[in-house]
């Protein structure tokens, strides 16, 4: 029996990365408010330890069957991603479903914006203790990566040196830590610079080296320099979410210098570059969306239950504002009945081979005899293999002897597809393998993306309809409902395909019927009104 | 365009001040944004009496980025390549700022110099080698800087090709009694160098039979 490294799920990073894909769905991210959710898609797929090996090798003959089953329905989950679960239907899976499975996960979506009100609030909480301005202790938060527990310890530790450190006050001044507080504060060297912009004749700025009249900046140490080079540090700056400070000296720039010196909100995306670096540093309990363009950012609060889904080979999956499911282990798109492991096989054997694989598949043929890989670079159709020096015909693939003098007879059309290629070497054999599975995979993915497309089509025309046409606003909702509910319904009977309890697959095997019999009457009555439009001739095909 | 002025005004400030003893100086006058700087190695270091140079290059939105430098001369020094040149320095990646100059960072360069950083090493052979056996470390590093950079016993040694075994700080009787063994010189140097062994103490029978089957592979 022929070993393979991986399993066949329709994952791929492209799908993800489809620069289309995101608009379908109408961005939710801006919206202020935390929504919570409670994870129900995870179905019951215990799973029989003598089906699933811990590890990702896989003997596919076993099951060879269902893993056909599993890519193509796996597949139309892949076309519905821009589905979701209709609530009532959502609610029966759940019940029927989570029973002796996995914990809920309980998360909630964010955005960075969210995250960023949150340390705000907090630092509310913290202004009491600290008795500073809050725009200080935001440096300080933003400089301890957010992180409150140390800040305090170190706060109470040696809060002076804090200070200077991180470039709230100068070495010289006691605390004097903001704009407010410096004017009573007596300077000890005397001439005490004022923070801000100041217009200067004839500046020569040691950075650009000009000699100009132009607005300057500084803070209280007095590194004074033009305005453009401010803003060009700045700009440089603000992407990697540190605390800005003068450039000459560790004296840190607030929110406010920033803005001050930029002329709009650049504080903003400091701060958004922080709270970046803040998720990137949490990356067990922070993810982002993988979705391209997507801002959501899913908040695992209690990882423990992670481990378990693991153990049972379940996907932690969650779903973002934006309708986005992913899971939140591997970061792939939902990937149910695989788990991590074999998602994560497949992915790696796809995207090292797929190059190579796509190259080979397009340029060359494999030789009838002993199926090395044949690149026809020029000459006759009359081939002779490099390697067994089997003679053959390039067009048909069979023995070159019977082609005698009566060249290219094998051109003409035959519709029998029939191929008795026999692998003799167990290498070819599992490149087949993989390269069929390939096949299937990419076969898929391409349909999934061009019925997504379809999907948009059709629900731009709805809209149209609607607009244009004496459609009633009821008649327009039903077919975007239908097609909604359609998708909907398609993921739930893949959703019922994870179940591999023989128990759980009995008592779902009526649902399941149910829910295909559902499909179906969906898709006619889809194709029914899309029909009956057409008749009453509100519609004109196009193409 | 403050660049160029920039640039010009840096060059003037290292020609006014010769007493730093360094050198800042076009390529080629078409192109201003490549230049070698040099410097003296810091007295009392391995380096003395060296001569540094520097590959200087400035990006376009210099002085808000730092320049690329790495050393045209071989140094033998834990945060420096001893292949390549490039530097380890964190003013010249993160920590840069626009205040810094090109003359300020050769300064850096020549304080690098003087006090290796050989946790944060670019070069991990010689960051070893200083760590473990300094006396050893230094001898070499000297040696390099002879070679390498114009040191004092430059002219005592032109022509000569150095010992292969020195360049690497590796003791010459380790590497003998390899040879004794019948092994090729250039094969003992390299498998050496790869175990980051400089020298041995004759009963570290494991060490020796690990060098052994390298060498045999």
């Amino acid at each position: 029996m022929t070993q393979m490294k991986s399993k066949t799920t329709p994952i791929t990073s492209d799908y993800i990365d489809d620069p289309n894909y995101e608009k379908v769905h109408n961005p939710i991210f801006d919206s202020e408010n935390i929504s919570s959710f409670t994870l129900t898609e995870i179905t019951d797929h215990k799973t029989d330890s003598g089906v699933l090996s811990q590890d990702s090798e896989f003997e596919i003959e076993d099951f060879a069957y269902s893993d056909d089953e599993f890519v193509y329905d796996d597949e139309e989950n892949n076309e519905t991603y821009d589905s979701m679960l209709s609530q009532p239907i959502k609610q029966i899976t759940k019940k029927e479903m989570s029973e002796g499975s996995v914990p809920n996960l309980n998360y909630e979506v964010l955005t960075t914006q969210n995250i960023f009100k949150n340390m705000l609030s907090r630092l509310d909480h913290l202004q009491p203790v600290f008795n500073i301005p809050r725009e200080d202790i935001l440096l300080l938060m933003q400089h301890y990566d957010w992180n409150e527990e140390r800040l305090l310890e170190n706060w109470t530790e040696r809060m002076d040196e804090l200070l200077v450190e991180i470039g709230v006050s100068q070495k010289t001044s006691a605390v004097a830590t903001s704009l407010e507080k410096k004017a009573e504060n007596p300077d000890i060297s005397g001439v005490k610079t004022k923070r801000g912009i100041a217009f200067k004749q004839s500046f020569e700025c040691i950075i650009c080296c000009e000699d100009k009249d132009t607005q300057t900046f500084s803070l209280e140490c007095g590194h004074e320099y033009c305005i453009d080079c401010y803003r060009h540090y700045i700009e440089n700056k603000l992407h990697n979410g540190n605390v800005i400070t003068c450039m000459d000296c560790s004296l840190a720039l607030k929110n406010i210098d920033i803005d001050t010196v930029m002329g709009h909100d650049s504080s903003k995306k400091l701060m958004a570059s922080s709270i970046k670096s803040f998720i990137q540093k949490h990356n067990k309990n922070y993810k982002w969306c993988p979705y391209a363009d997507c801002k959501c950012i899913i908040h695992l609060k209690d990882t423990s239950s992670l481990a378990e889904y693991t153990r049972l080979h379940f996907s932690p999956f969650v779903k973002c504002d934006a309708e986005h499911r992913f899971c939140f282990n591997c970061g792939f798109e939902t990937h149910a009945p695989a788990d991590c492991n074999v998602t994560n096989a497949w992915v790696k054997k796809a995207k090292k081979e797929s190059e190579n694989l796509n190259w080979v598949m397009s340029h060359t043929k494999e030789c009838p005899k002993c199926g090395v890989n044949i690149e026809k670079d020029g000459g006759c159709n009359h081939m002779k293999c490099s390697s067994c020096k089997y003679e053959f015909c390039w067009i048909c693939e069979g023995d070159w002897a019977p082609h005698g003098k009566s060249f290219y007879q094998c051109t003409l059309y035959t519709n029998d597809e029939k191929s008795k290629k026999k692998e003799s070497e167990d290498l070819s054999k599992i490149m087949k393998k993989y390269t069929f599975y390939y096949r299937v995979f990419n076969e898929h993915e391409i349909s999934a993306k061009l019925d997504w497309k379809l999907g948009q089509t059709i629900g731009s025309k709805v809209r149209a309809l609607q607009e244009k046409m004496d459609v009633s606003w009821i008649e327009g909702q039903f077919l975007t409902d239908s097609i909604k509910i359609l998708n909907e319904a398609v993921e739930d009977l893949s959703e019922l395909l994870q179940i591999k309890d023989p128990e759980q697959i009995m008592k779902n095997k009526l649902e399941f019927y149910n829910k295909s019999g559902y499909v179906e009457n969906r898709m006619y009555a889809l194709m029914e009104c899309g029909r009956d439009l057409l008749c009453k001739g509100i519609c004109k095909p196009t193409d | 365009m403050s660049r160029a002025k920039r640039i010009m005004k840096e060059m003037q400030a290292v020609k006014d001040d010769p007493e730093a003893h360094i050198t800042l100086e076009f390529v080629s006058e078409s192109d201003i944004h490549h230049l070698k700087g040099s410097f003296l190695g810091p007295p009392g270091t391995p380096y003395e009496n060296g001569t540094f140079i520097v590959d200087i290059e400035v990006p376009m939105e210099y002085p808000f980025k730092p320049p690329k430098m790495k050393f045209d001369t071989k140094v033998y020094h834990p945060n420096v390549s001893s292949v390549t040149g490039a530097i380890c320095l964190d003013i010249l990646k993160n920590a840069w700022s626009p205040v810094i100059t090109l003359k300020s960072a050769l300064i850096s360069l020549q304080a690098l110099l003087q006090s290796p950083e050989p946790n944060d090493p670019q070069d991990a052979e010689v960051a070893q080698h200083y760590l473990k056996d300094r006396e050893s470390f230094n001898k070499t590093a000297a040696l390099w800087t002879q070679l390498y950079a114009g040191g004092d016993a430059a002219a005592a040694n032109n022509g000569a090709d150095p010992d292969e075994a020195d360049l690497y700080g590796i003791s010459q009787e380790l590497v003998q009694e390899f040879e004794s063994q019948g092994f090729q010189k250039d094969r003992i140097i390299e498998v050496l160098r790869r175990l980051g062994i400089k020298s041995l103490s004759p009963d570290d029978n494991d060490t020796v039979n690990r060098v052994i089957e390298e060498l045999l592979e």
